[in-house]
C-alpha cells in the first residue's frame, strides 16, 4: 500500500472531488437479438425494470453507520421513488463498479457519495421525464416525476417508470441534470430509520459469519502469538483424532502464519485446535513490551523529528513567557474489538473464487485474490455482507487471504472463524503515542506560545516509508499528519508542532478516528491546564483563541473558526456551563470541555459531567452534552446515533480499554480484560445538531476524539487531579500527581 | 455422537452431535438458526443470549447434553410475526447500528420484561449489562425497553 496516499485512503473529503463524477455504467450489449432493453440502467447505481421494480446499489459497507439507509435515500430522493419499495443490492467489485470506490473509511460514506448519488438519481429521473415527454409529444417542462411515475401536469396523464424503461434507455444522458431544491427534499435531511432494522430485530439479517454455503467446512486457525514470529512445525495427529475433524493445514497468508484445523462444524474445529501441537519461532520481537515502548516514545522527545507547523517564533516566545507549563500525555495501543469477530467464507474452484465476507474493503479482497490465485477479475466474486462492526479493523483483508489459501488447499468451501481471543490478539492496533506539550503565558494570562511534539508510530497498514522517503522533512506536514496536531485550530501567536516517528513491531491500522484521539486528548487536556493556570474560563478561552472566527487554511483544509465558535456558544447554553455544579456531601462533581474539528468539515464540542466519591473512587460519567455542526445533516436520526456511538467508543478507551504487550505477545484475551462500556456505566448523552446548509461532513468517527479530554478535564474540575495517561482505570486518580 | 431431543422455537428437534457441543453451534451450524450470534464463546458478551423457558441463557454456555427435554426460544422464534413489543420498540427507537449484538440484546430484554413488566432503569442496568454493544446503542436500547414495557402493558 506504499503508493496510496494515506489521507486519501482514510479520509473522504481528500478525494471528494474525484468521487463526485458519476461513473456511467454501460451495460454489455446483449448477445441475443433482444430489440428493447428490459431494464433501464443509466448508471451503475440504478436499475429500473419493466415491472416497475427499482433496484438501487449500495456502494459502501453497512457497519452500523447507516449507509444502506442514507445512500439509497440520496438516490431515491432525486429519482423520485418510494424508498420503502426499492430493492437494495450490495455492490460487488468488478466491471459494473469499475472506477467507483467501494471501500468504507474516513467517515465519508454518506458525505463523500452524496453529490454523486444525487446526480446519478437526477440523471435517471431526467431521462425518464424526457422519455415520457417524447411519448406524449409534449414539452418536458410540463412533466414532473413523482413516486415512480412521470406525470403530464396539464392533462393529468401518467406513465410509470416501468412503462418508460425502453424509451428512457434511448435518451441522451444529461451532463448536468438539475438537482432538487433542498427545500423540497422528502428523504434527505429527514430522520430516516434504518432500512435493515426489521431483519436485524428478527435475526434474519445476514452478516459474514451467517452465510451458509452448501458443502462448506468450518475452520479455526492457530496463529503465531509472537509479533513477527513464524510457524516452525506442527503435529496434527491428536487433532486429526478428534471426531469430525477433516484436516489440518499450514497457513502462510494473513496477519501471521499459522495452522488451520478444519471440521464438519465449528465445535469440531475448535476441539481439534485444542489438540494441536505447534512449535513457533518467536522471532525478533520476543522481548517487545509496551511499558518499555512507552519509555522509548518519551525518549524520542529529545529528537527534532519532522516540522509540522510553524507560526511565529515559539521557542523565543516561550523564553519571554512569565510562566511556562509542561506536560506529557500518553495514549495506549487499542483494539477494534467488533462483536462480530473476523471471519470469511471462501470457495476456491479450479477456475473461480467466490468469497462472502463482512469487510470494509471488498476491492482489496478482490485484488488480493486475483494476485493469489492468478485468476482474471471476472472469475472472482466478493460478496459483501452486513458488517458486525468495522471501526477500521476491516480495512484489512488478512482474514480473506487465509480463507482463500485454505479453501484452495481443501478444494472445498470453508468458513474461517476467528475466536474472540484470536480477534483480540491478532489485530492491527491503534498505535501507542506520547505527546509533549509546552505553553508559555504572560502575567495577564495570555498564551504566548504553544509547542506540541508528537511521538508515535506510522500506521503499518501502509507499509513503512523507505529511508529515501524519510529524507523529506516535509513528508508528514504534506500528509497533514498527525491529525489533531497538524490541524490545531487555535489562533496562537506562536505555534510549533513537530512529529517524531518511532517504529514498533506492532501491526497498526486505522482505529475509529485514526490519529485524532491521542492528539486531541493531549491538545484539549493541555489547553484546560493552561486555562486553569491562566485563570481563564476554558470555554471562553477557546472562543477567544478562535476569534475572529476566520477561515484557517491548512493544506487542503478550510477550518472555519466561526462555525466552531457557534458550536461552543451553543454548548455553553445546552450544558448550563455557567451554572456551578453542586457537590454533595458524598460526592465530588466536575465538568469538562473538549472540542475537535475533523478535516475542517465537522465541528464538535463535548461537555462531560462526572462525579466521584470523596475518596476519589467510583468515578461516574453522569452526562455528556455534545453539540455538532457537520454541515447539512443527511440523516439527523442517524447522526444522533453516531454521536452516541462515538461517545461510547471514546468512553471505552477513556475508562477501560488498552492493549498491552509482554514478551512479544498481546496480553489481553477478550472483553474480560479488554473491557468496553456496558449499559450500567453509560452517561446521559444529549446531542444537539446545529442546523446547517454547508456541504455535509462525515460523522462516523467524529464524536470519539473529544471524549477523553472532556472527561479528564471534568475529573480535574472535580478533584484537582490531572490524568494524562489512558485509560483512567481504577487507581489512576490515586497515582495522579 | 449421541442423539439429543430438545425443543427449539416450539419445534422438537433430534440432534445427533457431540454431547459437549455448545447449543450455540448446534443452532448456528446444524440448524442454521444464525440469528443467535457468536461474540466470545465464553459467556461474557451476551451476543448468543436465548431463552430457556423464560430465562435468559448464553447459548455458548449450554452444552447439548444439558438440553434434553428443555425448551428454547431464539430470536427467530420470539414472535410469530416478528412483532414482539421489544422488536417493535427496537425499530421505533432506531436502536440498531451494526445490529450484530441486537438479537442477543432483544432476547435479554424480552426475558427482563417477562420477569418485570415495568422495569426501572436499575432493573434494565442489571439485566442488560452482561451484554456488549460495541456500537454503543445503549441509550436507545434503554428507551426501547421502556417503550416496549408500555406497549406490553397496553396489549
Amino acid at each position: 500500500m506504499n503508493d496510496i496516499d494515506r489521507r486519501a485512503f482514510l479520509k473522504a473529503s481528500a478525494q471528494a472531488s474525484a468521487g463526485f463524477a458519476v461513473a456511467f455504467y454501460l451495460p454489455e450489449p446483449k448477445a441475443s437479438a433482444e430489440s428493447e432493453p428490459s431494464v433501464f440502467e443509466p448508471n451503475a447505481y440504478i436499475s429500473i425494470a419493466r415491472d416497475n421494480k427499482v433496484t438501487l446499489w449500495v456502494t459502501r459497507s453497512e457497519m452500523g453507520q447507516g449507509v444502506r439507509t442514507n445512500l439509497p435515500a440520496a438516490l431515491a430522493e432525486e429519482l423520485d421513488v418510494d424508498l420503502a419499495r426499492v430493492n437494495l443490492q450490495q455492490a460487488m467489485p468488478g466491471a459494473r463498479f469499475k472506477g467507483i470506490r467501494l471501500r468504507t473509511s474516513g467517515s465519508g460514506s454518506s458525505s463523500g457519495t452524496f453529490g454523486s448519488l444525487r446526480k446519478a438519481g437526477a440523471t435517471a429521473r431526467e431521462m425518464l421525464i424526457a422519455a415520457a415527454a417524447s411519448t406524449w409529444n409534449v414539452d418536458r417542462t410540463s412533466c414532473r416525476a413523482d413516486s415512480g411515475a412521470v406525470f403530464h401536469v396539464p392533462s393529468g396523464r401518467s406513465l410509470s417508470y416501468g412503462e418508460l424503461v425502453a424509451k428512457a434507455a434511448q435518451q441522451p444522458v444529461p451532463v448536468n441534470p438539475p438537482l432538487k431544491n433542498p427545500a423540497t427534499f422528502r428523504l434527505i435531511g429527514k430522520p430516516l430509520k434504518r432500512i435493515d432494522a426489521p431483519q436485524i430485530v428478527r435475526g434474519t439479517a445476514v452478516y459474514g459469519l451467517d452465510v451458509h454455503v452448501p458443502g462448506m467446512l468450518f475452520a479455526v486457525i492457530e496463529r503465531c502469538p509472537y509479533l513477527g514470529g513464524r510457524l516452525v512445525s506442527f503435529d496434527a495427529n491428536k487433532a486429526l483424532q478428534v471426531p469430525q475433524v477433516r484436516g489440518v493445514f499450514p497457513i502462510t497468508k494473513g496477519i501471521s502464519t499459522g495452522v488451520a484445523v478444519v471440521g464438519d462444524n465449528t465445535w469440531a474445529a475448535l476441539k481439534g485446535r485444542e489438540a494441536l501441537k505447534v512449535e513457533w519461532n518467536p522471532g525478533p520481537n520476543q522481548n517487545f513490551d509496551s511499558e518499555v515502548f512507552a519509555h522509548e516514545l518519551e525518549s524520542a522527545f529529545a529528537l527534532d523529528g519532522y516540522p509540522i507547523r510553524r507560526d511565529g517564533d515559539a521557542p523565543h516566545a516561550l523564553q519571554n513567557s512569565s510562566k511556562t507549563l509542561d506536560a506529557v500525555y500518553h495514549y495506549p495501543f487499542e483494539a477494534h474489538a467488533p462483536v462480530e469477530t473476523m471471519n470469511c467464507i471462501a470457495d476456491v474452484r479450479e477456475d473461480s473464487c467466490e468469497v462472502w465476507v463482512s469487510t470494509q474493503t471488498p476491492e482489496t479482497a478482490h485484488e488480493n485474490i486475483m494476485k493469489m490465485l492468478g485468476l482474471p477479475s471476472e472469475r472472482i466474486k466478493v460478496h459483501t455482507t452486513l458488517v458486525g462492526g468495522g471501526f477500521g479493523r476491516r480495512l484489512f483483508v488478512d482474514y480473506v487471504d487465509e480463507a482463500v489459501e485454505l479453501s484452495k488447499q481443501l478444494g472445498k468451501p470453508v468458513k474461517v472463524l476467528w475466536t474472540r481471543t484470536d480477534d483480540t490478539r491478532h489485530g492491527f492496533f491503534h498505535p501507542a503515542s506520547a505527546e509533549q506539550m509546552r505553553a508559555g503565558i504572560d502575567a495577564d494570562g495570555r498564551i504566548l506560545a504553544w509547542v506540541h511534539k508528537s511521538v508515535g508510530s506510522d500506521l503499518s497498514m501502509f507499509g513503512l516509508p523507505t529511508a529515501e522517503q524519510m529524507k523529506d522533512l516535509q513528508r508528514y506536514a504534506k500528509d497533514e499528519a498527525p491529525w489533531g496536531a497538524f490541524d490545531t485550530p487555535y489562533n496562537f501567536s506562536a505555534l510549533k508542532v513537530d512529529y517524531v516517528p518511532v517504529d514498533s513491531p506492532v501491526p497498526t491500522g486505522a482505529w475509529r478516528s485514526v490519529d485524532y484521539p491521542s492528539r486531541v486528548f493531549a491538545r484539549e487536556s493541555f489547553l484546560d491546564e493552561v486555562a486553569r493556570a491562566a485563570g481563564r474560563d476554558p470555554l471562553q478561552l477557546r472562543i477567544d483563541l478562535l476569534a475572529p472566527g476566520d477561515i484557517l487554511k491548512l493544506g487542503d483544509q478550510n477550518i472555519d473558526r466561526g462555525r466552531m465558535i457557534r458550536v461552543l456558544e451553543l454548548s455553553r447554553e445546552k450544558s448550563n456551563w455557567l451554572q456551578p455544579l453542586n457537590p454533595t456531601a458524598n460526592r465530588l462533581r466536575g465538568r469538562g470541555l473538549a472540542i475537535n474539528i475533523y478535516e475542517g468539515e465537522s465541528y464538535i464540542a463535548q461537555v462531560a459531567e462526572v462525579s466521584l466519591a470523596r475518596d476519589l473512587s467510583d468515578l461516574k460519567i453522569e452526562r455528556i452534552v455534545c453539540v455538532v455542526d457537520c454541515g447539512f445533516p443527511i440523516n439527523p436520526l442517524g447522526l444522533e446515533g453516531q454521536v452516541e456511538s462515538g461517545i461510547t467508543w471514546g468512553l471505552s478507551a477513556t475508562l477501560h480499554g488498552k492493549i498491552d504487550f509482554q514478551k512479544g505477545q498481546v496480553v489481553q484475551q477478550s472483553y474480560r480484560d479488554f473491557r468496553v462500556m456496558r449499559m450500567n456505566e453509560m452517561p446521559r448523552i444529549e446531542t444537539h445538531i446545529v442546523p446547517s446548509i454547508s456541504s455535509p461532513g462525515g460523522f462516523g468517527e467524529h464524536a470519539v476524539p473529544p471524549v477523553a479530554p472532556a472527561v479528564a478535564n471534568a475529573i480535574f474540575d472535580a478533584t484537582g487531579k490531572r490524568l494524562r495517561r489512558l485509560p483512567f482505570a481504577a487507581g489512576s486518580l490515586e497515582k495522579a500527581i | 455422537m449421541a442423539v439429543h431431543v430438545l425443543t427449539i422455537n416450539g419445534k422438537q428437534q433430534a440432534i445427533d452431535a457431540d454431547p459437549e457441543m455448545p447449543l450455540l453451534w448446534v443452532l448456528r451450524d446444524l440448524l442454521l438458526l444464525t440469528g443467535t450470534k457468536y461474540g466470545c464463546g465464553v459467556g461474557i458478551c451476551g451476543a448468543c443470549s436465548i431463552l430457556e423457558g423464560h430465562l435468559p441463557v448464553r447459548a455458548c454456555q449450554v452444552s447439548l447434553h444439558q438440553t434434553a427435554g428443555k425448551s428454547y426460544t431464539t430470536i427467530e422464534g420470539l414472535s410469530a410475526a416478528g412483532d414482539h413489543p421489544c422488536q417493535r420498540a427496537w425499530i421505533d427507537e432506531d436502536v440498531s447500528q451494526c445490529g450484530y449484538c441486537q438479537a442477543g440484546m432483544i432476547m435479554s430484554a424480552a426475558a427482563l420484561l417477562h420477569r418485570i413488566p415495568k422495569p426501572t432503569d436499575a432493573d434494565i442496568d442489571e439485566a442488560m449489562s452482561n451484554s456488549v454493544c460495541r456500537c454503543g446503542t445503549y441509550q436507545r436500547m434503554r428507551r426501547a425497553i421502556h417503550k416496549a414495557a408500555t406497549q406490553r402493558s397496553k396489549a
